[in-house]
């Protein structure tokens, strides 16, 4: 009989936990965040912003996120675009993870449509991605896999995304500050001399600490750029900074903010518990 | 955090159980039965190629009907110094979401291939899961292992899926995705495990699944499980260093027969510092209750609970899952069940549910 009861106890609670632990929503929205702290969903469009918003965040991110990201690929809302996008695969390296212009040879379009060289259809363990959503994700690539910003800043480049981002407090030091850009990048625009990553303090006031830094446009990317410092960064505040003269510019000869030195992301490295 | 408390009970409810008589690899198996990972597994972790107990188990004990006597017996020794074995999965599912047009999914899950080489009998030992399908073969696990029987230890070195918490055969689990360890998640390291009567213990110096891309940084994983005839105990942590940010999991777990059920029951804990907005707090939950009713008969349930962010209320997820398991005849098992998610209602597939039928054939 104890027996019995046990395990009617145990199946009650198991019982009890199906109802009731459900979160209610409120004051979130549909993934599940805060209302007004991350971009919404809206209608999917063949633009990275859109699909962001539809499909990373809500649905890849669930995994491809965080310190445990599987394969490392991390497709939240900072980091997705500059690690898909003429990114070679972890899984089968031969292949881009999204090649622009060429859905059937981008790895992750292979993968949510099940037919990559190398395990399961994505997402894992969920219904496969509807075929409308499919199309409309192989109709950015075609048109180029562009970042979020073309549409909204046709007049000019601008900084899409940068990682670690305005505010963030990592970890660890970071030994790569990565930049995504509006536009492909002219090369021969690309020295270290046109930024500066430097020591500030809490105020924001320059400490004179200038990184020494090298930059490269990683291959296969040609809307990124990479900022990697020749030295560890210790603990402290961080401010990169593109400048305006001699400034980036894209490949259409446009220059990033004009003359002006466009302050990029200010982040704190904080290693000590 | 009422979903906790009522986790919390969960996992105690499978502690305080009372004792009762054996009744009979899947972990829920190694609780029926009492036994260690390593009593049926080559892998001493447990999950893929099976022993000569784990074999003759599984012709023997597990299925409703044996081989009709004069069939050849498996017994998965090709030479004295190679071990084989394979697994197949297929399956079928339906998965309807509010709003969204319902799917159908079929085909094969996985085919993967086992080899253990003894290079050094009882010493040095070489193995292999490999899987063949779908897409292109890829190796899952490759590792050399050196063991010292006769004080129980064992050094492993190579690629192979860490030891944390329970190793389901549902890769899908709130606490396996969360964790981010689970057979979906090889990582190349060295383990360095102890195997005595009553306990298991590993720990584990890899490079961490979050930064094959940068290729630095490294995972710290560590496990120690009391084993008991009735129940079991077990703790795990594991401990990443990644540019992305770092990463904390701390999980509890136990197990505990009652008759002809086998209570499971897994809580974990996650710090993580590699997302956008700074660290953020996880939590998972995991009870399980296996009601083996007759020879072959399995009938599962399975309760589980998720907390994306502790600093956010109201986001929690819930999911829960009813399966029976029928094993009619020696490395074939069918399986039937129906998955239901629970989650914010603005968010359709946190509100899912699904039906499916996997056919399982195994050496």
């Amino acid at each position: 009989m104890r027996v019995r009861r046990l395990v009617i106890a145990y199946l009650g609670l198991l019982a009890a936990s199906l109802t009731g632990c459900a979160g209610s929503g409120a004051g979130l929205d549909s993934n599940g965040r805060p209302i007004g702290s991350e971009g919404g969903g809206g209608t999917l469009t063949a633009d990275f912003q859109s699909i962001q918003d539809n499909v990373f965040t809500p649905i890849c991110s669930v995994c491809h996120a965080g310190g445990a990201a599987p394969q490392g690929l991390r497709l939240d809302a900072v980091n997705s675009y500059s690690m898909i996008v003429g990114v070679p695969s972890s899984e089968d390296p031969a292949v881009l993870r999204i090649k622009p212009g060429d859905p059937d040879h981008s790895y992750l379009i292979q993968k949510i449509e099940g037919h990559a060289s190398v395990g399961a259809q994505m997402p894992f363990g969920g219904p496969a991605l509807p075929a409308a959503t499919i199309a409309v994700m192989r109709q950015w690539v075609t048109d180029g896999a562009q970042p979020a910003a073309v549409a909204a800043a046709p007049t000019g480049l601008s900084v899409v995304a940068a990682a670690p981002s305005t505010g963030e407090v990592v970890l660890a030091a970071p030994v790569q500050l990565i930049l995504t850009f509006s536009a492909e990048l002219d090369r021969a625009s690309v020295a270290p001399s046109t930024l500066k990553l430097e020591r500030i303090g809490s105020g924001g006031a320059s400490e004179g600490v200038e990184i020494p830094v090298v930059v490269t446009v990683p291959p296969g990317n040609p809307s990124a750029l990479l900022v990697t410092p020749r030295e560890p960064l210790g603990d402290g505040r961080f401010r990169l900074t593109l400048l305006g003269r001699p400034g980036l510019a894209d490949i259409g000869g446009r220059q990033l903010g004009g003359d002006a030195d466009v302050t990029v992301t200010t982040f704190l490295v904080e290693t000590a518990p | 955090m009422s979903a906790w408390r009522i986790a919390s009970l969960l996992a105690l409810a499978a502690l305080g159980a009372s004792v009762a008589p054996a009744a009979i690899a899947e972990p829920y198996l190694a609780v029926q039965q009492g036994h260690k990972c390593v009593t049926c597994h080559v892998n001493p972790t447990g999950g893929g190629l099976r022993n000569d107990f784990g074999t003759v188990f599984t012709e023997n004990v597990l299925p409703q009907y044996s081989l009709p006597s004069g069939f050849p017996v498996w017994s998965g020794n090709v030479f004295k110094f190679l071990r084989i074995g394979a697994d197949l999965r297929t399956s079928r599912s339906e998965t309807e979401a509010p709003n969204l047009p319902s799917e159908r999914q079929s085909g094969l899950e996985q085919l993967r291939a086992y080899a253990n080489v003894s290079l050094i009998p009882d010493r040095l030992e070489y193995y292999v899961d490999e899987s063949l399908a779908p897409g292109n073969a890829q190796p899952n696990e490759y590792y050399g292992r050196y063991s010292d029987p006769a004080h129980g230890w064992y050094l492993k070195g190579g690629q192979f899926y860490l030891p944390f918490g329970w190793r389901l055969q549902d890769n899908t689990a709130f606490v396996r995705e969360v964790s981010g360890i689970s057979m979906t998640t090889p990582d190349r390291g060295f383990e360095l495990g102890l195997e005595l009567p009553e306990w298991s213990a590993q720990l584990d110096y890899s490079r961490g699944e979050a930064n094959i891309s940068v290729g630095r940084g490294h995972q710290l994983t560590g496990q120690v499980v009391w084993i008991r005839n009735d129940w079991r105990v077990g703790t795990a942590a594991s401990f990443t260093q990644s540019v992305f940010g770092n990463r904390e999991v701390e999980g509890l777990f136990a197990g505990r027969r009652v008759g002809p059920v086998a209570l499971l029951a897994e809580l974990d804990f996650i710090r993580d510092d590699g997302f956008p907005g700074g660290e953020r707090r996880l939590a998972a939950g995991f009870a399980e209750a296996d009601w083996a009713f007759h020879q072959g008969h399995n009938f599962k349930l399975t309760a589980e609970l998720y907390d994306p962010d502790r600093s956010i209320s109201n986001d929690q997820q819930a999911r829960w899952s009813a399966l029976y398991e029928y094993t009619p005849i020696p490395f074939v098992q069918l399986r039937a069940g129906f998955r239901r998610y629970r989650g914010i209602p603005q968010n359709d597939l946190q509100n899912r549910h699904l039906l499916f039928l996997e056919l399982r054939v195994f050496l």
